[in-house]
């Protein structure tokens, strides 16, 4: 089932003074299910793909549908609830809340959704112990280290059982080990609960281990290939 | 809604230090207004308190013609059960004195002199404002006595003494011609001026019967516990006295000019809170401000996580409320210890001696009347609803992509 569709995307900023194509037509498809990368050199629109797809921006031209909605015609308030009921974030740099725990980041989610307390509870500890900071929950993030927060952010984009999770450069501050250990658990959600992925990064290590390879150039899909990720990284 | 508050209150710790001084500001602004308010209202009930007793009262009681013309002609009938009846009206009413006022010529032998001769209850006129103690010589006058006590000033005037008598020439009730000879007793240092130079007091009894107005009155007046009961004590009185012929003025209707005066007077302090507030205002604002200002990537994360941005205006507003009503009580628990503490200030040295020349006490009472210290603190809730109208635009305004690259 197709989870994301985009129709001839474009984007243009300043288009009044110096106008940058940052997009360019571009048509891409990702079903539920997958473990997309998204590569290309800095300034390719990474980026910038990523937040239409997540209704941060609005498009020039051309139309997102999530789920078989067309989130680039929604108002600000629908998409804003749009967001907390379908798509998870993760940015590059963690963006906790700094004045809540590892669990009230959790759990601040769930409490926007409006669920029964009760369940916040048990599911903010179950998220948490997913991503093995069970034993780290009443930390501030401050007291974490980067790849630690990286991973409540994980679960805090999982919170609200979004179908998908949109991470931008998720590891691009985070050692090997600690990519490597995110890369493990996003994985194994993916595996195990069909939670959708599609991250951009620049790091070879982490494309190796996505099963769909998208790369762009100058604002464009240049290439668009499927990769058995155990045979890459063997090799 | 507990999230938020959470949420709220930690914001506010993060940085404690500039909290702690935006806070101490306010306390210290709304501190400063309330003691000064409460110093000059103490000073003022004062004042009002002993201009009042000694001229109109709180409240009178009047014939509805005696306030376009002010003659013997429009006195009213006086006694027992008009009188229990006015007490009746409000417990907050704790005296009523009867007097029986007109204008004579008091005279000597050789010469005359204008003078408002009052009819009072010797001993009413003793409690209510203590008159007796502002005798210069001699003692007060007695109930149906044959016999005055007067201004200095115009005994003087009519250079006479203790034990001189004294002739009342002028018109009674209805045309009636009215004179008559009266020992003086005693000589009256009376706090207000123009009293001093013209007032004669005979008892009521005595003063009837020269006034052919026996049993008559032409102002009843009354005193309520606190000067700020004022009004309400009006509105039940009046409705009490409904059906009669008899209306109830208020001491701001009787005397104008002494409100005025007074607001006169405030206009200096109200200028000063007005600057304080102001200043207080900017530093507050500027508090907000940087608190806005180092979270707009928070927030753009805020709301691109799914939080609306009316939630998180609440959650700034809910910031704002708890700095100002932390600010609020402290700074009216503060003044409120500061006052007891002080009340009443005595006067000591020149100013206490100028005060004392003018017959009051040398002292300012503080004022605790309680809206001096609400209407302090809806002054600063005010403030923070303006204050917080600065992140409320901009959470609304906010572009979410902008505020996470910032
Ligand atoms: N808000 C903006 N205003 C103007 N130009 C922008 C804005 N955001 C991005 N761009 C431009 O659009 C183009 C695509 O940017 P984008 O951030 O999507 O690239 P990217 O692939 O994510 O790069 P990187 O790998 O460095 O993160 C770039 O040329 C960039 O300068
Ligand atoms: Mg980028």
């Amino acid at each position: 089932m197709t989870i994301v569709r985009t129709e001839k995307l474009s984007k243009v900023y300043n288009a009044d003074t110096v106008p940058v194509h940052a997009l360019n037509n571009v048509c891409i498809e990702i079903d539920e299910g997958e473990f997309t990368a998204l590569r290309g050199p800095s300034g390719s629109g990474k980026t910038t793909l990523l937040n239409m797809i997540g209704g941060l921006d609005k498009p020039t031209e051309g139309k997102v549908f999530i789920n078989g909605e067309e989130i680039s015609k929604m108002k600000d308030s629908q998409r804003i609830d749009f967001r907390l009921r379908n798509i998870g974030f993760v940015f590059q740099h963690y963006n906790l809340i700094p004045v809540f725990t590892a669990a009230e980041n959790v759990a601040f989610i769930m409490m926007l959704q409006g669920r029964d307390k009760r369940e916040i509870q048990e599911r903010t500890n179950k998220l948490l112990d997913q991503v093995g900071l069970g034993d780290r929950k009443d930390a501030r993030p401050a007291q974490l280290s980067g790849g630690q927060q990286q991973r409540v952010a994980v679960a805090r984009a999982l919170a609200s059982e979004p179908r998908f999770i949109l991470a931008d450069e998720p590891t691009a501050n985070l050692d090997t080990k600690a990519a490597m250990n995110l890369l493990d658990i996003m994985e194994k959600m993916n595996r195990e609960q069909s939670i959708t992925f599609v991250f951009s990064t620049h790091d070879q290590r982490v494309i190796d281990r996505a099963r769909r390879v998208i790369t762009m150039v100058d604002g464009a899909i240049d290439q668009d290939e499927i990769q058995d990720p155990d045979n890459t990284q063997a090799g | 809604m507990m999230t938020f508050l959470k949420l709220a209150w930690r914001n506010i710790w993060r940085n404690k230090r500039r909290t702690m001084i935006t806070i101490s500001a306010i306390v210290f602004a709304v501190l400063a207004a309330i003691v000064m308010q409460s110093m000059n209202r103490g000073s003022y009930e004062v004042m009002i308190d002993r201009m009042v007793s000694f001229s109109t009262g709180y409240l009178q009681v009047q014939d509805y013609r005696y306030d376009s013309e002010a003659s013997l002609d429009n006195a009213f009938h006086y006694d027992d059960a008009l009188r229990e009846k006015v007490l009746g009206a409000d417990p907050r009413i704790t005296i009523v004195v009867p007097r029986l006022e007109t204008f004579m010529l008091a005279a000597n032998d050789v010469s005359t002199r204008g003078a408002i001769v009052f009819g009072v209850k010797p001993e009413k006129e003793q409690d209510f404002n203590q008159i007796g103690n502002y005798l210069a010589e001699g003692r007060f006058v007695e109930a149906n006595e044959q016999a005055v006590v007067m201004g200095k000033g115009l005994a003087d005037r009519l250079q006479l003494g203790v034990g001189d008598t004294l002739a009342l020439i002028g018109q009674g009730r209805f045309g009636m011609s009215a004179s008559g000879l009266f020992e003086i007793t005693g000589l009256i240092e009376h706090p207000i001026h123009d009293m001093n130079n013209s007032a004669v007091f005979l008892p009521l009894g005595t003063a009837q019967e020269l006034l052919s107005a026996e049993g008559h009155i032409t102002g009843l007046l009354i005193s309520v516990q606190q000067a700020r009961q004022t009004d309400a004590v009006a509105r039940s009185l009046r409705s009490t006295l409904e059906d009669s012929e008899l209306v109830v003025f208020t001491w701001p209707e009787l005397m104008p000019e002494l409100l005025e005066l007074m607001e006169m007077d405030l206009a200096v302090p109200r200028l000063l809170t007005v600057v304080l507030y102001v200043v207080i205002g900017l530093g507050f604002f500027g508090t907000v401000l940087t608190m806005t200002m180092e979270r707009l990537r928070e927030f753009g994360v805020l709301l691109s996580v799914g939080m609306k941005r009316g939630s998180l205006s609440l959650v700034l507003l809910i910031e704002t409320l708890i700095i100002s009503v932390m600010a609020v009580t402290s700074g009216i628990v503060l003044s409120w210890v500061l006052l007891k503490l002080v009340d009443p200030i005595t006067l000591s040295g020149d100013a206490a001696q100028a005060v004392i020349d003018m017959g009051f006490d040398p002292i300012i009472p503080m004022s605790f009347a309680p809206d001096q210290f609400f209407i302090q603190g809806l002054y600063v809730f005010l403030i923070a609803l303006l204050v917080f109208l600065f992140p409320l635009i901009k959470v609304l305004r906010l572009n979410i992509l902008e505020a996470a690259r910032s």
